[in-house]
């Protein structure tokens, strides 16, 4: 009873926390480097896709609170053991991954770009990678002191910048450019996608409500003034950078806040970014590793992952998970996350599939309301279905402007329509075969509450 | 038979013990001005088997609940019993059952006063 004790406040700052990384600072940049200030307008409309969707997403957690497993329990009751495990399963663990992998690059690019010489940074992403697999698998968290306090120093700095930036009063020198690359209507809302990157992650806040003082209230409105405040501090990034970052410099860095860091403040600005970005990615990979190898294993409790991603070492580290996730982090840098270019390709898939598991949460809603009009929702989107349909409407209107060039969006959509029938096919046979239930079917909402207890599975694995 | 002026309803609520605290916070927000709280032993539809179980028990476990019962004025009963449903709703099984009757009168004896003035603070005293 006494640990309710979190407000909005806590609310807002952890939402806000979760969701600014050191990767999103690169779509800015590339985006505000391809369209320039327009590119306001463009992140507005992402926004707002984005807050349509966590309002579902609240509606969803009213409906089956206090669950770990989130958006894929969520769809479980929704839309059947098939399409969950494509979507959610498949897509959403697959998005993390790769926004963990992101992350090393950007920590890569950054170390590199600072006291690289010849090295390639995919060489200190590796370093990184290998340092927190280690300590993971000892399972130390080593950041787990420091992250909140790096993560608001990323937050507290991007606003100092941006604040400073837009009023003009930086040391550098001021740019003169053309606010305006470009207005049209399709290259304003082409880039959709690359500015959904920057407000993705705004359903982690939704562990929370076990600790909220009023859950009802702080949940869905941290969530939305945390999007709000996202908006505000990127739009004063994005004149930041007009004042003191030439667009095209702005488009080809693969550390944009650090080379606005430089221009602004010259190299006392430079050092500040460098520092604070390289907390920062270090922070998220670790996260992401940690927190991937939990969600793996809360998968596998749930028959929609093989068993052995339960199984934990000496020092309850759940190994398994923590060594394929290093592994997949390292693959995908490897073999090239280290320009522009391949990141911003990257993130473009990312974004598809984070999008295809948001529209599948909005479709929850709609089915659940028709198959428990009367259960008792301690938060529901107003205004009757409306909000939810946009939702999908406007995450499918994002999927379909991914990108402005048609040669890279057909790219974009092979690399994402592969990965989807390899989830399929696993999906189909997994089902079939270890889960024995219709591919449709959804589950009943009590069963997928009570799929949380740790007794859940024990008791049907000795039967089954 | 005396019959109270005012529509008087009895709302009958069987649930876990950890959720009570959460109505008697609030009750007095719905015009009810008394509540009656007692120990039960009982099992609904599931005879008592956890939810996290595989197979339905095939003999009755009776788990421990508490019944909260209280009279209240019939046109606040609607808002009361969303409040209720919202406060205990978990959506795991064994979250409470809710029966609403209606009651013909009420009496207190001290005073003999009835309907609602009986639920009422008094005002013969």
């Amino acid at each position: 009873m006494g640990e309710k004790k979190i407000g909005l406040g806590s609310v807002i700052a952890t939402g806000v926390g979760l969701v600014v990384a050191s990767s999103c600072l690169l779509s800015l940049g590339i985006g505000a480097g391809g369209i320039g200030t327009p590119f306001i307008i463009t992140m507005a409309i992402a926004c707002v896709v984005n807050i349509l969707t966590l309002l579902s997403v609240a509606e969803l957690n009213a409906l089956m609170p206090n669950l770990t497993g989130g958006l894929a329990q969520f769809s479980l009751a929704g839309v059947g053991p098939f399409i969950t495990i494509i979507c959610m399963v498949g897509g959403y663990l697959l998005c993390n991954s790769l926004a963990g992998s992101v992350e090393g690059a950007v920590f890569g690019n950054t170390f590199s770009s600072m006291f690289g010489g010849s090295i390639p940074p995919w060489v200190f992403t590796a370093v990184l990678i290998g340092f927190l697999l280690i300590t993971n698998l000892n399972g130390v968290d080593v950041f787990i002191k420091v992250q909140d306090f790096v993560a608001y120093a990323l937050i507290a700095s991007l606003v100092i910048m941006g604040v400073l930036g837009t009023l003009g009063i930086g040391t550098g020198e001021v740019v003169n450019q053309p606010a305006v690359l470009a207005s049209d209507f399709k290259s304003v809302t082409g880039i959709c996608g690359l500015a959904f990157f920057l407000f993705v992650g705004g359903e982690y806040v939704i562990p929370l409500t076990k600790n909220c003082r009023n859950a009802k209230r702080d949940i869905p409105l941290g969530m939305i003034l945390s999007m709000l405040i996202i908006l505000a501090m990127q739009i004063f990034m994005v004149l930041g950078f007009k004042n003191y970052t030439q667009w095209d410099e702005l488009s080809a860095s693969t550390t944009p806040q650090i080379l606005y860091g430089k221009m602004l403040l010259g190299p006392i600005g430079r050092y500040w970014m460098l520092v604070v970005t390289l907390l920062a990615a270090i922070s998220s990979v670790n996260t992401i590793m940690s927190s991937l190898s939990y969600i793996l294993m809360g998968m596998s409790k749930i028959e929609l992952l093989p068993a052995f991603f339960q199984k934990t070492n000496k020092k309850g580290a759940p190994y398994i998970g923590i060594v394929i996730v290093a592994t997949f982090f390292l693959v995908v840098n490897i073999t090239g996350l280290s320009s522009t270019d391949s990141i911003s390709f990257m993130i473009a898939v990312l974004a598809i599939l984070w999008l295809i598991s948001y529209m599948v949460s909005n479709l929850d809603v709609l089915l659940l309301r028709r198959r428990l009009p009367n259960a008792p929702r301690n938060f529901k989107v107003p205004f009757g279905n409306l909000l939810p349909i946009l939702g999908i409407l406007g995450s499918g209107y994002m999927i379909y402007s991914i990108d402005p060039s048609v040669e890279v969006k057909l790219l974009i959509y092979k690399v994402v329509g592969i990965t989807i029938v390899a989830l399929s096919i696993y999906s189909f046979f997994w089902v079939k075969i270890k889960v024995k239930r219709p591919l449709f079917q959804p589950y009943a909402i009590k069963e997928v509450m009570a799929m949380e207890s740790d007794l859940y599975s024990k008791f049907h694995k000795k039967v089954g | 038979m005396r019959v109270a002026i005012e529509e008087l309803s009895k709302v009958e609520i069987i649930t876990r013990e950890a959720k009570v605290s959460e109505l008697t916070e609030n009750a007095s927000r719905f015009g009810i001005t008394g509540m009656t709280i007692y120990n039960a032993l009982g099992c609904g539809v599931q005879l008592g088997t956890q939810e996290y179980e595989n197979e339905k028990s095939d003999s009755l476990r009776l788990l421990s609940k508490q019944v909260v019962m209280v009279v209240l004025p019939t046109r606040e009963v609607d808002s009361f019993l969303d409040f209720v449903e919202k406060s205990l709703y978990t959506g795991h099984i064994g979250d409470g059952k809710i029966f609403v009757t209606p009651v013909t009168n009420a009496i207190r004896v001290r005073t003999g006063e009835e309907g609602m003035d009986a639920l009422k603070e008094g005002t013969l005293d």
